[in-house]
């Protein structure tokens, strides 16, 4: 019953965005405004539509309906409620209608909160969110529909359940927390094509979009580091990075979208940059569509695997459709975004952002470049190329170390023009501390690595140049108070969007720690009886016992490893595990093998271990460990970005 | 020219000179690899140095050495084609038959001898119904 009011809210959805669509057409003959609050109507109807039925498919996971394809696909009597719910968006069909429903809130809030103080934009907003809502619809309608019953011949006892690797928790919010960021895009290109449609690119237009970026931004950041997070800890090989395209779908419109929150402030204070901002809005959604299509298309060879139904044609179809109609009006309305303002001095504020826009761009082309090029090789020649983690790690190495040094570098700058004095006087002492840090590992490192030496200097430079900044105001402010903490909460409060600006640049110099840790890593695998010991990496790795045991839903080989450091003293027990999901089933192609990690996980490094294999008539455990220095900086720079965005997104009290 | 103008030539001369030297990453075999298919290598008499290869596990054929766990012999098939694989260390967990694999290596007297053996991610996870009765 409740699975068939889902599909009727789905269809209902249809109609009514196709009603949406006719208002909007009668609007245009008429040009009577009472079609266009139609219209408006017809989408947040069309939103309540999705909504019911995304709570429908809740419902139905919940209550284990297995007549239902989707949910005898994803989740089992066994499978824990937490993760029933995560099921929404563990398959095709359901992240489809988790991205309208998605979109759908974010849709509610535009409408109530951003256009109705800027009405101008109403009528291309409805427009385009038709369009894209249309798209949508039919896909869950007619391609991937998550209430589609199973095949009437059939009776399931029980589901499929949820793969052991996706329950976990990071897991099941990475997807979400990633999606909220994708489909928040979808606003900021519907905002910037119906200002530049309209002709209303204003200053409070600015002021909104910079706003809904800076949401949007940080729901993308978390939901990639999350997904890192995932990877290192639950995967086992002991990276969180493997640039495989459906990665570098993510990171692409995050580049993107980080240039836009920084030329559009250019925007914001001298008018500048119209054009640009424009292309750079829209081109974060488009690449948010590129990526679904890579992901969803399997044109692209990705150890992430695909789905069944191949939605490919549809989002090449759809994104092909964007992208005409976004060059289209972006062509023109070229002239009305003509600004007449020009940048005086490369060494200003706005010639930093410049740099750091360019410097964005050229990594997401690079990225998209390397991402795309198989497809582009074999239709060129026919010759299929795989681009590998060399050439993302070759090229944007050197692209990533100029932007951390422009990080420093643009807050040194004043806007318009800097003097030579005051350069001199801003620089001498990051470039300093930059030159001792470079120094000093100059001189202590064994094995001397350029990238590595940049990167330290890189990281020295923007951290003393922000701290420095910090210091500057903290300065003014304790001349009108004495107490410490009082005058930094006042200075931290006084400037959000600055100070938050300046958080999220910190935490991204903490990533860059992190990743000079990788050039540091190393690791061994072999094979251990127990009371054998191995020596590596100034440890000593002592086998004490390997157990097993049955538990509810695997089976499991227990190690017990002990790390003894160079002072002979011990570090931490280590207990990776080898599990056997479904190992009751007679069949052993469905009993599923998974390693549990086990990490001592330290400030400076991680002992990473994983179980890899039991010879159990040898009783000999294979084993695989790993040594990654520094790759908590990685976290810690992430929740760091996450806090200081949201720190610079919260309203001002002060100005309100 | 104006110092701004400068600036402007120059890093325009950048961005050409890196889009040139994208358009020329198939040269160099660092940063990039050939994709083979299963048929084209069943024919190959040639040794290759520098492989990447997709495809499925043939059912049955996982051979792991008695006395060591980690050294495996497999073959990786594309429709009615086949072709050997060695792989030396810790196999991914999905690594099973008919799992879509992808392997890297060297490829000689019709085996290939993989450096990096990937398993699809499990982050879409779909298959046939597993406890059902027909009616």
């Amino acid at each position: 019953m409740i699975s068939q009011i889902g599909s009727i809210a789905i269809s209902l959805a249809g109609g009514l965005i196709f009603s949406s669509f006719i208002f909007l057409c009668f609007y245009k003959i008429r040009n009577d405004k009472n079609y266009l609050d139609i219209s408006e109507r017809s989408i947040i109807a069309t939103c309540f539509c999705i909504f019911l039925a995304f709570f429908c498919l809740l419902n139905e996971l919940l209550i284990s309906n297995f007549n239902l394809q989707y949910v005898a696909q994803y989740t089992s009597y066994e499978t824990p409620t937490f993760y029933k719910v995560t099921a929404l968006w563990a398959g095709q069909a359901g992240s489809l209608l988790f991205w309208s429903f998605i979109t759908s809130l974010f849709t509610i809030i535009y409408i109530f909160k951003t256009l109705k103080v800027m009405e101008n934009l109403k009528f291309n907003s409805y427009f385009i969110l038709t369009f894209i809502f249309s798209f949508f619809i039919i896909l869950s309608s007619f391609i991937a529909n998550p209430f589609e019953p199973v095949s009437s011949d059939i009776v399931v006892q029980n589901g499929n359940g949820l793969n052991p690797l996706l329950q976990n928790f990071f897991m099941a919010i990475h997807p979400p927390i990633l999606y909220v960021g994708f489909t928040g895009s979808t606003i900021i290109f519907v905002m910037a094509m119906a200002a530049s449609i309209s002709k209303n690119v204003s200053f409070d237009w600015v002021r909104s979009i910079r706003r809904w970026s800076l949401i949007v931004w940080t729901f993308l950041s978390a939901g990639i580091i999350l997904g890192g997070y995932w990877a290192y800890n639950e995967l086992g090989w002991g990276g969180y990075w493997a640039w495989d395209p459906v990665e570098n779908s993510s990171l692409m419109p995050w580049l993107t979208l980080t240039a836009f929150i920084h030329s559009s402030m250019i925007q914001e204070k001298r008018g500048m940059l119209k054009k640009w901002n424009i292309l750079l809005a829209t081109s974060t959604y488009l690449l948010v569509v590129l990526g679904t299509f890579i992901t969803r298309s399997g044109v692209i060879s990705s150890v992430h695997s695909f789905t069944a139904e191949n939605l490919g044609p549809l989002f090449f179809s759809f994104l092909s459709i964007l992208i005409l109609y976004t060059l289209f009006w972006f062509l023109r309305r070229k002239s009305y975004l003509e600004t007449d303002d020009k940048i005086d001095s490369f060494t200003s504020r706005e010639g930093g952002f410049l740099y750091n826009n360019l410097i964005l761009i050229l990594m997401c082309f690079t990225i998209m470049w390397g991402t795309l090029f198989p497809i582009l090789s074999e239709a060129w020649d026919g010759e299929k190329i795989y681009v590998g983690q060399s050439y993302f790690n070759q090229l944007n190495v050197p692209i990533g170390l100029v932007l951390l040094f422009l990080m420093g570098i643009g807050p040194l700058l004043s806007w318009k023009s800097t003097s030579y004095k005051v350069l001199r006087k801003n620089f001498i002492l990051p470039m300093s501390i930059s030159f001792v840090a470079g120094l000093v590992y100059f001189i202590f490192s064994v094995d001397y690595n350029i990238y590595v030496l940049v990167a330290i200097m890189g990281v020295a430079f923007t951290l003393s140049s922000i701290l420095g900044e910090y210091y500057k105001s903290l300065k003014k402010f304790r001349k009108r108070n004495s107490n410490i903490f009082i005058s930094t909460y006042k200075m931290f409060m006084s400037n959000r969007h600055q100070n938050g600006g300046y958080l999220v640049h910190i935490g991204i110099v903490l990533l860059f720690v992190g990743f000079i840790g990788r050039a540091f890593e190393s690791e061994k695998e072999f094979s251990l009886s127990p009371g054998e010991q191995i020596y590596f990496n100034n440890y000593i790795f002592k086998l004490n016992s390997i157990k097993s045991e049955a538990r509810d839903n695997h089976y499991a080989f227990m190690s017990d490893i002990d790390v003894i450091d160079d002072k002979n003293e011990l570090l931490t027990n280590l207990k990776p595990e080898k599990r056997i999901y479904f190992y009751w089933n007679s069949d052993p192609e469905k009993r599923q093998p998974h390693s549990e990690l086990d990490i001592h996980s330290t400030i400076q490094k991680d002992v990473y271990s994983i179980f890899s294999a039991y010879d159990a008539e040898k009783n000999l455990g294979y084993f695989k460990i790993m040594i990654n220095p520094l790759v908590n900086w990685v976290w810690i720079g992430g929740i760091l970005m996450v806090i200081g965005s949201l720190f610079a997104f919260w309203p001002n009290r002060l100005r309100r | 020219m104006n110092k701004v103008s400068t600036s402007i030539f120059l890093v325009f001369i950048l961005i050409v000179g890196w889009i040139v030297y994208l358009t020329n990453i198939k040269q160099d075999d660092s940063l990039t690899m050939r994709y083979y298919s299963v048929q084209e290598l069943v024919n190959k008499q040639s040794d290759i140095s520098n492989i990447k290869l997709g495809g499925n596990i043939k059912p049955n054929s996982i051979e792991i050495s008695e006395d060591d766990q980690l050294e495996a012999y497999f073959y990786v098939y594309q429709n009615q084609d086949s072709v050997k694989v060695y792989y030396y260390g810790i196999r991914p967990d999905l690594f099973t038959d008919d799992a879509e694999v992808v392997v890297s290596g060297s490829f000689s007297n019709n085996l290939i001898t993989a450096k990096e053996l990937q398993t699809k991610c499990a982050s879409r996870y779909e298959g046939d119904l597993k406890n059902v009765e027909k009616i």
